[in-house]
């Protein structure tokens, strides 16, 4: 068990040559350009030219931005940080002051974790202004925003694609992940540095290509990509098929390098007993990445060849259900994958707040593993509505039982809040929120789980609201507080509990007045992907867009009040909440090397019913060897 | 002691409160239902709402009595948390009922309706079954009469019509094609057919025949309500906004007339 011998090889003694030097993220830009221009003019005019030769053809664009990918992330800083060294180089690793460390290419699991939050926030604002353009779309029962429906269908593509792969699936596990997982379980490094410090680059090249892909022409499949629709479509869909790979190899490597990270990087003493439920969740959560992901990606690689060649695999003469069973086999893990983090936060953070033990923790990590076995046997409820009447059964049982393990969070969650003490503060306020979103999201799945019932709300708003109560409620809700509750220990500094309180109120009467309207609009005939609707429906959808509107503005005033707590906020003590967690043993913020000494795990990190350190560090000043 | 008898107090007057809500709200949910299958469904979700109201309740009072009657005054650390880290009988209550409510979902009314519905597509139960073939493409709707030899049926205006008898079962058969350009079988893509009141839809794929049935039980239109109309709910490109066509659900005799004037404009 090696843990601070390793980090002279992964970061040599840094030679800042400042002068002479590029800054990385125009560099990758650069590089990026200059991969595409080289593979691109190869392939349209050398290569594979077509009639006409036009410069950007379909093969040529995606072989070109494949180049491009290699391109941002050597540019930024692979080449010197990982490629060099692989062979035998030193290569020569820059580490920037300040602010500038978060633009560059960084090994610090740290440094990582907030590149991916601050990415996944970025992907969060631009699919927010989408989703605000279709509410103002949606205001009116005629196209009076846009001119065209593929302009709003291409907007509800983008919304979804960059909400689903670079929110809901990179904040809570690249983000908070590869910043707390380390951190809580005592040791200095994650398990894979190099790697994870490409896998972050990823991101924002990915939601740059979605965010992008309009200029290829308008597409209309929405985040599903379904076929046969897809291979009809304008050429727009590929940088949905190129973004997603970007987003997806993301996460893949996320949860490959967090899984060996909770594997083998856990201090002494950490055992699986005694492991935060938050590393619990994250690892749960990235086996199923590392099931599901390979799974997804060869299905767009596959319809990226059917459409690149062509093939006819999803057509009328192919078979469409085929595609739709690959999109959804992955599709439902991916909303566990979203909310299995959050509901492991929940539990992270009761017991801090109400000064408890956690209540019944081995009922909370069966409930994070069957949620994720269970995950992979439900997928096909999202075919209520294509698939043979012989199938509905066991997809139908499965999706009611899967209830079971996921009401296990809550058993652990309200065994803890029960007779504590608890501190009733903007984190702790948003957890109880998050828990009565996903009370909702969660009990109208069960209508939506019996067929009967999914036959009449299927592809309506109903199911719409249903995914948002689960993903804005579920997910976003516990990201805001799990961003409040770590502030301190990110920034070293506090927010303002009445702003961050007044915040909580109002996103929390926002939401639930924008997605409670949604379930009606469904019942009452809404169905999805319209720009234009029977006049019926116009006065609830005006109104709704009102409150979608403030809702908006409400996320966009906890950014700013996160951005100026951690500016100009007060300064926090060092263990504000008095978490026993490892985690609060370390500065805030934590300096490069978090852990000077590896400390040692003595007992589990929630019993708060004792005064008893849970952690030590270790008096003779040295590593120590495991200990039984 | 007393947190119990409170919370327990509160949660029985909720959950009265919430059953009332159901038995008066309840029945609404589908807004307007024009068949047989959309009040199976109406009466399913009635059925998950009785034993779902006491879980919300229960929930929801936890979430709210909380924050009210466990919270931490500020400066005041002489009252300490519990330290309690198990309560076998909470946890056996807890995983027994829901286990068992999941089951009884399952049982009923998931499993059962769906019978009804398996029961419905018998090929044994189609005695006096009307069919209707539809042909979805982008998009728009063709409505065919086999039984009666009657293709295409439009209005006055030329706009694709629906007419269905009252009480008489239907079966749609479902294809995704172009009529209008039979050289290429690959033109077209999933659709979905939906008739909001009549509170079921099913998909038309390319490539697959596939059936759809429904009783509808009342005389009514698009023109009385719009949510009998034909509606396509699968994203099917730019026009799928569009894609739609009214429904009519008539008596037999005017039924009847109505083929009658259609054979005379199918020529």
């Amino acid at each position: 068990m090696s843990t601070l011998e390793l980090r002279p090889d992964i970061s040599p003694v840094p030679q800042v040559v400042k002068s002479k030097r590029m800054p990385p993220v125009i560099r990758g830009i650069l590089w990026s350009a200059i991969g595409f221009l080289v593979i691109n003019t190869l392939i349209s005019y050398v290569l594979d030219p077509r009639y006409g030769h036009p410069f950007i053809t379909q093969v040529s664009i995606t072989f070109g931005w494949f180049a491009a990918m290699v391109g941002w992330v050597l540019g930024v800083g692979a080449w010197e940080g990982a490629v060099l060294p692989a062979f035998g180089h030193h290569g020569t690793l820059y580490t920037a002051p300040g602010w500038k460390r978060f633009f560059e290419y960084s090994t610090e699991h740290k440094v990582i974790g907030l590149q991916y939050i601050g990415s996944s926030a970025g992907g969060f604002f631009i699919a927010g202004l989408a989703a605000m353009l279709m509410r103002l779309e949606l205001m009116n029962n005629s196209m009076w925003l846009f001119n065209y429906p593929q302009q709003y269908l291409t907007t509800v593509g983008i919304h979804g694609t960059i909400m689903m792969f670079s929110v809901g699936t990179v904040a809570l596990v690249g983000g908070l992940g590869n910043y707390l997982v380390p951190l809580m379980i005592g040791s200095n490094t994650s398990a894979f540095p190099r790697m994870s410090g490409i896998s972050v680059l990823l991101v924002p090249f990915g939601i740059v290509t979605v965010a992008l892909s309009p200029l290829l022409g308008y597409w209309s499949t929405g985040w599903r990509g379904y076929e046969p629709l897809a291979s009809q479509d304008p050429s727009g869909i590929l940088f949905y098929y190129l973004g997603v790979f970007a987003l997806t190899l993301s996460s893949l490597l996320v949860s490959i390098n967090l899984t060996a990270t909770v594997i083998f990087k856990r201090a002494p003493g950490m055992t699986w007993g005694r492991l935060p439920m938050f590393a619990w969740g994250i690892t749960t959560v990235s086996l199923l990445n590392i099931i599901w992901l390979p799974e997804i990606q060869l299905t767009f690689v596959m319809s990226l060849v059917n459409r690149l060649v062509p093939l006819p695999l999803f057509t009328a003469t192919g078979s469409p259900l085929t595609y739709m069973e690959l999109f959804w086999l992955f599709g439902h893990p991916e909303v566990y994958i979203v909310v299995v983090p959050a509901l492991a936060l929940w539990q992270e953070i009761i017991p801090v707040m109400t000064r408890k033990p956690l209540f019944a923790r081995q009922w909370g990590v069966i409930g994070l593993i069957f949620v994720m076995m269970l995950s992979g046997f439900v997928w096909a409820h999202h075919m209520f509505t294509n698939m043979r009447n012989v199938e509905m059964m066991p997809f139908s049982f499965f999706t009611e039982m899967i209830s079971i393990p996921t009401g296990f969070a809550y058993l652990v969650a309200l065994g803890t809040l029960w007779r504590g003490r608890l501190k009733f503060n903007t984190v702790s306020l948003l957890v109880l929120m998050s828990m009565f979103n996903f009370l909702i999201g969660g009990m109208t799945g069960v209508f939506l789980a019996d067929p009967i019932i999914n036959l009449q709300a299927h592809d309506t708003f109903f199911v719409v609201g249903h995914f948002h109560y689960t993903i804005i409620g579920g997910m976003v809700f516990s990201w805001l507080a799990a961003m409040y509750y770590w502030l301190p220990k990110m920034s070293g500094r506090m927010y303002n509990e009445r702003l961050g309180k007044i915040g909580a109120i109002w996103i929390f009467l926002a939401f639930n007045l924008t997605f409670s309207q949604f379930f009606l609009l469904g019942l009452h005939g809404m169905n999805r992907w319209v720009s234009v609707y029977p006049s019926y429906l116009q006065p609830m959808n005006f109104e709704t867009s009102i409150f979608a509107f403030l809702l908006g503005l409400g996320f966009l005033f906890h950014l700013v009040h996160i951005w100026w707590a951690w500016r100009a906020g007060q300064k926090a003590e060092g263990n504000p909440w008095e978490s026993k967690s490892v985690e609060w043993i370390t500065a805030s913020p934590p300096a490069e090397e978090s852990f000077p000494v590896i400390p040692r795990i003595v007992s589990s990190t929630y019993t708060y019913d004792n005064d008893e350190p849970a952690v030590i560090i270790p008096s003779d000043g040295k590593r120590v060897a495991t200990t039984s | 002691m007393s947190d119990v008898v409170l919370f327990g107090i509160l949660w029985v007057i909720l959950t009265i409160l919430g059953e009332i809500g159901v038995s008066l709200w309840g029945h609404n949910m589908y807004y307007y239902m024009a068949s047989t299958q959309a009040i199976e469904g109406n009466h399913a979700a009635i059925f998950l709402m009785i034993f779902l109201t006491p879980i919300f309740m229960f929930v929801v009072l936890m979430l709210f009595f909380v924050p009210f009657r466990f919270r931490a005054k500020d400066g005041d650390r002489k009252v300490k948390a519990a330290t309690f880290k198990t309560n076998r009988t909470f946890i056996s209550i807890w995983v027994t009922v829901s286990v068992c409510v999941n089951v009884l979902f399952f049982i009923h009314p998931t499993a059962s309706a769906a019978e009804m519905m398996f029961q419905e597509a018998n090929p044994a139960n189609q005695q006096n079954t009307l069919i209707v073939d539809v042909v979805a493409r982008q998009w728009q709707w063709y409505f065919s009469y086999p039984q009666y030899g009657v293709t295409n049926t439009v209005n006055a205006n030329g706009f694709n019509d629906l007419y269905l008898p009252v009480g008489r079962k239907v079966e749609f058969v479902l294809r995704s094609y172009d009529p209008n350009h039979t050289y290429d079988p690959n033109l077209d893509v999933v659709h979905d057919l939906w008739i909001p009141a009549f509170g079921i839809k099913e998909d038309v794929i390319p490539g697959e025949t596939r059936f759809m049935y429904v009783t509808p039980n009342v005389i009514t239109s698009f023109e009385k309500n719009p949510m009998v109309r034909v509606q396509c709910a699968e994203v099917c490109g730019p026009g799928h906004p569009y894609m739609w066509a009214p429904v009519h659900v008539v008596s037999s005799s005017n039924f009847a007339t109505w083929i009658a004037q259609q054979k005379k404009q199918n020529g």
